[in-house]
């Protein structure tokens, strides 16, 4: 089942009057529990590409397709609700509420959604067991490492249960430990919650560990391998 | 989970937040006790108004108020007694023959207005007989065959009646109230000297008393070193009902000391069968009818009853009597209401201040929050919250503090003695007691929260227009 249908989409910056093909012409698609990395040198169109598919840019021609949604047909209030409901997001930067808890954090956008106590409290604890971080629960980000902080930002992108998880370099601030760690975890839980992965990323062990990688070259689709 | 979040973000920058809270504290603070303390001022100004000088209703001939006319009485008191006695609310009722006139001292005169009155029924409508200065005589007690007057201490300087001197007496007077040796030092040349007047004896004083010195023991000084002789007599004159002029001499009864130095220059007291005996007015008239009622509240409603039985007769209550005092009452919810807006339009700039900071800090978190499904009905209502929870925790701060000062000194008063002769001169009391109604607090805090929320609105717009692209990518 297609989760993601990318159509011919291109992205052009006009920046001081020199546009730039950051996306272009890309057409891919992300089936159900795909756990995917997109790479490729600096400047590439990776992120572009992740924001575009996250609803957080608009392309400039071509259309992405959410579980049957044609973003382009949303919104703004809508695309936002649908983001929401639709997407889990992990960024590079962690980028967690510093005045909240690890455990507020991950409920975070279960309470926009209005969940019931007790099923967010069982989301949670069940996350936060899943990333190993059940006794950090009361804990707030900066008693955090970074890679804790990470593993947190996994949990809130998967709480809500979304069609899938974008994850902008999110290995690209951790030492190797943690991001094997962090990987692992991720794996099991793409596994375990048949939800789809797609990566933008540098590092050879997110590579290493991508069941389908696809690699961006100057805004283009160069290759797309799908591994067994 | 918005109003959580609001709340932890308010205290993220806990030393900036702090000097918010503070400023919004001092604001209200100063707000509240000014009103408290402008609140006092004027209920005491009011009080001492109606219990010392006017009461609530007055009742009179039609053309009395304008002529001042003497033969304008009324005729049948009695009758129209018996009309108005029984109305609920009525505390007490006082008849008094009102005339201008004269009052001499050798040497000295000043206008004043001569009122008749009836002792024992005035006590029941107003306590100028708690007002008798101590040593100066009483209230019209002592049965006399001399023509009786009761004069305020302020016609009395006028009238050269109070003389200064010091003594031995004065100098311990003063070491018991406290003054310093220094001072009390100073005094000591003018031991056995005698002055005429307050004039005289500030002018000696002022040449070996700084002015701040003046203003911080003048008054204290010169209560302690008067004297008054007992037994001394003035001369009112006045017309009769005919208007014949008709002077007679009247021996003090006491001094009466009031917070309205003006009462005190213009107002004689005399009793009602001396002043008719000299004017011819019958002894069953009288040109006013002073009414005291027991709930203030009622005085409208009470009036409109009195001039509905008694068509013939002008029935007017304090507001109109001194329209100042009732403009003044009505007014000042308009001027606090001025003050407020100005201190917290003051506040509102350092909230917005703080606001935009806290905006341009926290872009990257901002854009994450709008990535992952915040809307911005609820980004705006977090930046909202955590403004209106700055200024509401100032302000309840603020309003808690001033309230507890008000509590306090609305027990124990406000000495403002330094200034006592410029309030007294505008016929306030130089003891102020603060007080301020629980309603307030509710408009304040309304105020506050409002505030709050005005001064959110364009740091929380910027907010908005934030593109979560850039905004995650932001330092």
């Amino acid at each position: 089942m297609k989760v993601v249908e990318i159509k011919n989409v291109t992205k052009i910056y006009n920046e001081t009057e020199v546009q730039v093909n950051a996306v272009n012409g890309v057409t891919l698609d992300f089936r159900e529990a795909e756990f995917a990395a997109i790479v490729g040198p600096s400047g590439s169109g990776k992120t572009t590409l992740l924001n575009l598919i996250g609803g957080l840019d608009n392309p400039t021609s071509g259309e992405i397709i959410i579980d049957g949604t044609v973003l382009a047909k949303l919104k703004s209030s809508e695309l936002i609700d649908f983001r929401m409901r639709n997407i889990g997001f992990v960024f590079q930067a962690y980028n967690l509420i510093p005045v909240l808890t690890a455990k507020e954090n991950v409920e975070f956008i279960m309470n926009l959604q209005k969940w019931s106590k007790e099923k967010r409290d069982e989301r949670t604890f069940e996350l936060l067991k899943a990333v190993g971080l059940y006794d950090r629960a009361n804990s707030r980000p900066v008693k955090m490492s970074g890679g804790q902080q990470q593993r947190i930002a996994v949990a809130r992108a998967l709480a809500s249960r979304p069609k899938f998880v974008l994850a902008d370099e999110p290995t690209a601030n951790l030492d190797s430990r943690s991001a094997s760690t962090l990987l692992e975890i991720m794996e099991k839980l793409n596994h375990e919650e048949k939800i789809t992965f797609i990566f933008s990323t540098h590092d050879a062990r997110v590579v290493k560990m991508a069941h389908r990688v696809i690699t961006l070259e100057d805004g283009k689709v160069v290759s797309d391998d799908v591994r067994e | 989970m918005i109003w959580k979040t609001a709340w932890k973000n308010v205290w993220r920058n806990k030393v900036r937040s702090l000097v918010v809270i503070s400023s919004v504290t001092v604001g209200i603070f100063a707000g509240i006790f000014s009103v408290g303390l402008m609140n006092g001022l004027i209920a005491q100004r009011v009080d001492d108004a109606l219990d010392e000088e006017i009461s609530h209703i007055q009742i009179t001939n039609k053309d009395f108020r304008i002529n001042n006319d003497p033969g304008l009485f009324i005729g049948n008191p009695d009758e129209i007694l018996s009309k108005i006695v029984t109305i609920a609310g009525i505390a007490g009722i006082s008849e008094r023959t009102v005339i201008t006139g004269m009052a001499n001292t050798a040497g000295k005169s000043a206008g004043v207005k001569i009122t008749g009155i009836d002792p024992e029924k005035e006590k029941q409508i107003f306590s100028l007989n708690k007002k008798i200065m101590a040593g100066t005589g009483n209230y019209f007690e002592k049965e006399s065959k001399y023509n009786l007057a009761l004069i305020g201490q302020e016609l009395a300087k006028d009238l050269n009646i109070i003389r200064y001197s010091v003594d031995t007496s004065t100098l311990s007077g003063l070491k018991e109230k406290g003054l310093p040796d220094k001072i009390i030092a100073r005094l000591v040349p003018f031991i056995g000297k005698r002055f005429a007047n307050e004039k005289a004896f500030i002018k000696e004083m002022k040449s070996v008393f700084s002015a701040g010195e003046s203003m911080k023991y003048g008054l204290i000084i010169r209560k302690q070193a008067w004297s008054f002789r007992e037994g001394t007599r003035l001369t009112l004159t006045f017309l009769d009902k005919d208007n014949n002029q008709v002077g007679a001499v009247f021996k003090l009864t006491g001094l009466y000391d009031v917070s309205n130095s003006m009462f005190e220059k213009s107002t004689v007291f005399v009793r009602n069968s001396d002043l008719k005996n000299l004017t011819g007015i019958p002894e069953n008239a009288f040109h006013q009818l002073v009414v005291r009622i027991t709930n203030l509240d009622q005085t409208g409603e009470i009036t409109d009853l009195l001039a509905e039985k008694l068509p013939e007769l002008e029935v007017i209550n304090w507001k109109k009597i001194q329209p100042d005092l009732a403009m003044m009452t009505d007014m000042v919810s308009q001027f606090y209401l001025i003050f407020g807006i100005i201190i917290l339009a003051a506040l509102a700039f350092g909230i917005i201040n703080t606001m935009l900071m806290v905006v341009l800090e926290r872009t990257r978190e901002l854009g994450m929050l709008t990535a992952i499904g915040m809307n911005k009905k609820k980004v705006f209502s977090m930046i909202m919250l955590e403004s209106v929870f700055l200024s509401l925790t100032g302000g309840v701060t603020g309003m808690i503090t001033g309230y507890i000062l008000i509590r306090i000194t609305s027990h124990t008063g406000i000495n403002l003695s330094r200034y006592a002769e410029g309030f007294e001169a505008i016929g306030y009391s130089a003891n102020v007691y603060p007080q301020i109604s629980a309603g307030f607090f509710g408009i304040v805090t309304i105020l506050i929260i409002l505030t709050g929320m005005i001064s959110s609105i364009y740091p929380a717009l910027k907010a908005l227009k934030l593109n979560p692209v850039e905004a995650i990518r932001a330092e």
